[in-house]
């Protein structure tokens, strides 16, 4: 049974036919002799231009794992990885803005880098700021922010690189709950602005359920895809409604019997 | 905003200064002992040194010795920090260097400098002249310092940084220059700071050596005052040398060290 190859959402019509990431037969494994550890195992998974999907396991899984293969970090030990365009776009799981620069500065960094003119690059980095809401701390560094702040400003300068695809590592999992519920919020707002392909990796089953267009559920010891859901709850969804938490209880039953971590099922 | 500025370093000086009265009563206290040497000499208290230190500038003698002194361990210094970063540099980007080179830095950091000292003069001092026999004893002093500052540096980069940066697709040169440098630099920054502690240490041990015989400088003062058994000469050039000495770590190395890390937030605002 091929899960991944389920019918794709509804509410995604671009180029509906045409996958944007392709993944076939996605293996990695670590180490070697008696040390061998199968972090994926023959992980397969097709999504489309615009597709927001929810990669949801417990720590360990093959998560961040997965999303490196993707970003081009790391290579499969077999399997293809195919992305329509160009490199993607990394929110890492630790905060990763640089401490030396300011937050304007950390928005810039990848425009520098592509060596765009200092006048698109101020006009970009400005309107990605006040979209996420940091122009009054544009200024500051990392350390003068918020857990939320910093990941706001993590989020700007990673729609900054202006890649189609963005790689999400579980951005929220050191937020508290209010915040995170914001930022629920705002990166929805941003996806449906922007229109980007968005692979989010979470440990939070209402997360996942909240944000995605499709959940991959996947199980430990080897990473493997549990089972796959279309998420079909009108946008904006919020955290406590019905359906979400019906869904959410529905995902979390198939956990249990996948026999994970119960630790997962916050 | 000037003086809230100023308010705020003697705020930060007081306990430096509770320090330096402590220091110097003690050494009061053992003048009012009558603390002298065997044969007799007393022990020069804190206003006698410092009248020999008025003396020692009236007769115009301290501050060219001083000025000489400075002149060398500025070049030396220079030199060292330009050696230490190009073996650092080779070091950690090439892997068969590492682990030979790296060893082998760590015993020459231990190794006194002191001990070059008449090896230098023997090979570098070309007609009486002594001055590149001490900036290589300065340069062995402290280059492992900077070497090894640029090496630790380089390895607590987090590993993330790279990522971050593969990610971006930054290479060459943009690679070096908005994520490795600075993202090492306050390694770099210490490297530098214990460097000059030992290239100072360094050059007094080569100037006190290698004498009055042909050179000025702080060190000289000191020799002078030792064939002389002018012991408030010694005291004022030993009381130099530590002024000297704390100083250019205070106004110099520590607020650079310190700027850096605190708009990292890695030190108190
Ligand atoms: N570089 C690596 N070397 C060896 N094992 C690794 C490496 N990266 C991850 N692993 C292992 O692969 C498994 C999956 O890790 P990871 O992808 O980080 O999981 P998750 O992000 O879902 O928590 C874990 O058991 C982890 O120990
Ligand atoms: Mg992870």
């Amino acid at each position: 049974m091929n899960l991944a190859l389920a019918p794709r959402p509804s509410l995604v019509t671009l180029e509906a036919d045409e996958a944007f990431v392709t993944l076939d037969g996605v293996t990695k494994v670590f180490g070697h002799g008696k040390s061998v550890m199968t972090a994926l195992e023959s992980v397969t998974l097709d999504m489309s231009k615009g597709e927001f999907v929810c990669i949801l396991g417990a720590s360990g899984c093959g998560k961040s794992t997965l999303l490196s293969l993707v970003a081009g970090l790391d290579n499969p030990t077999s399997g293809t990885i195919e992305i329509a365009d160009g490199r993607p776009a990394v929110m890492f799981q630790e905060p990763a803005l640089l401490p030396w620069l300011t937050v304007r500065r950390n928005v810039e960094l990848p425009m520098r880098i592509h060596k765009l003119d200092a006048a698109q690059r101020n006009l970009t980095t400005n309107r990605l700021l006040s979209m996420v809401g940091l122009m009054d701390f544009a200024d500051h560094r990392p350390h003068q922010l918020s857990g939320g702040m910093r990941q706001r400003c993590a989020l700007a300068r990673a729609l900054a690189q202006d890649s189609e695809l963005l790689l999400m590592d579980e951005p929220f999992a050191a937020l508290d709950a209010i915040t995170r519920d914001q930022l629920h919020d705002d990166l929805n707002r941003i996806w449906q602005e922007t229109g980007k392909t968005i692979i989010f990796v979470t440990h939070n089953v209402r997360e996942a359920v909240r944000l995605g267009d499709r959940v991959v559920l996947m199980t430990p010891r080897p990473g493997r895809i549990a089972q796959i859901w279309d998420v079909e709850i009108t946008r904006p969804r919020e955290l406590d409604s019905f359906e979400v938490s019906g869904l959410a209880s529905e995902i979390t039953a198939r956990l249990r019997a996948g026999g994970a971590p119960s630790d997962a099922t916050q | 905003m000037q003086r809230s500025r100023l308010r705020r370093i003697l705020h930060g000086a007081w306990p430096r200064l509770l320090a330096i009265g402590i220091l110097v009563g003690i050494w009061q206290l053992l003048v009012v002992i009558g603390v002298s040497t065997p044969g007799g000499l007393p022990l020069p208290g804190p206003g006698d040194t410092l009248a020999e230190m008025g003396y020692l500038i009236h007769i115009g003698v301290l501050l060219p010795a001083l000025a000489q002194t400075l002149e060398r361990a500025a070049i030396g210094y220079a030199l060292a920090l330009g050696v230490g970063t190009l073996v650092g540099l080779a070091v950690v980007r090439v892997p068969v260097l590492r682990a030979g080179v790296g060893s082998l830095l760590a015993g020459l950091q231990s190794l006194p400098s002191v001990v070059w000292v008449p090896i230098a003069v023997l090979f570098l001092s070309f007609g009486g002249q002594v001055e590149n026999a001490m900036y290589f004893v300065v340069i062995m002093g402290a280059f492992p310092s900077i070497a090894m500052g640029v090496m630790s540096a380089y390895d607590n980069i987090p590993p993330l940084t790279f990522n971050l940066a593969r990610s971006m697709g930054a290479r060459g040169p943009h690679f070096y220059r908005h994520f490795v440098f600075s993202a090492a630099l306050p390694g770099y920054v210490a490297g530098m700071k214990q460097a000059w502690a030992f290239s100072w240490r360094s050059l007094m041990a080569a100037e006190l050596i290698i004498g009055s015989v042909a050179s000025s400088g702080l060190g000289p003062i000191l020799d002078d005052g030792r064939n002389l058994l002018d012991v408030p000469e010694m005291f004022a050039a030993v009381v130099t040398i530590l002024i000297v000495g704390v100083a250019v770590n205070d106004l110099i190395f520590a607020p650079m060290e310190r700027g850096l890390l605190r708009r990292r937030g890695l030190a108190p605002a």
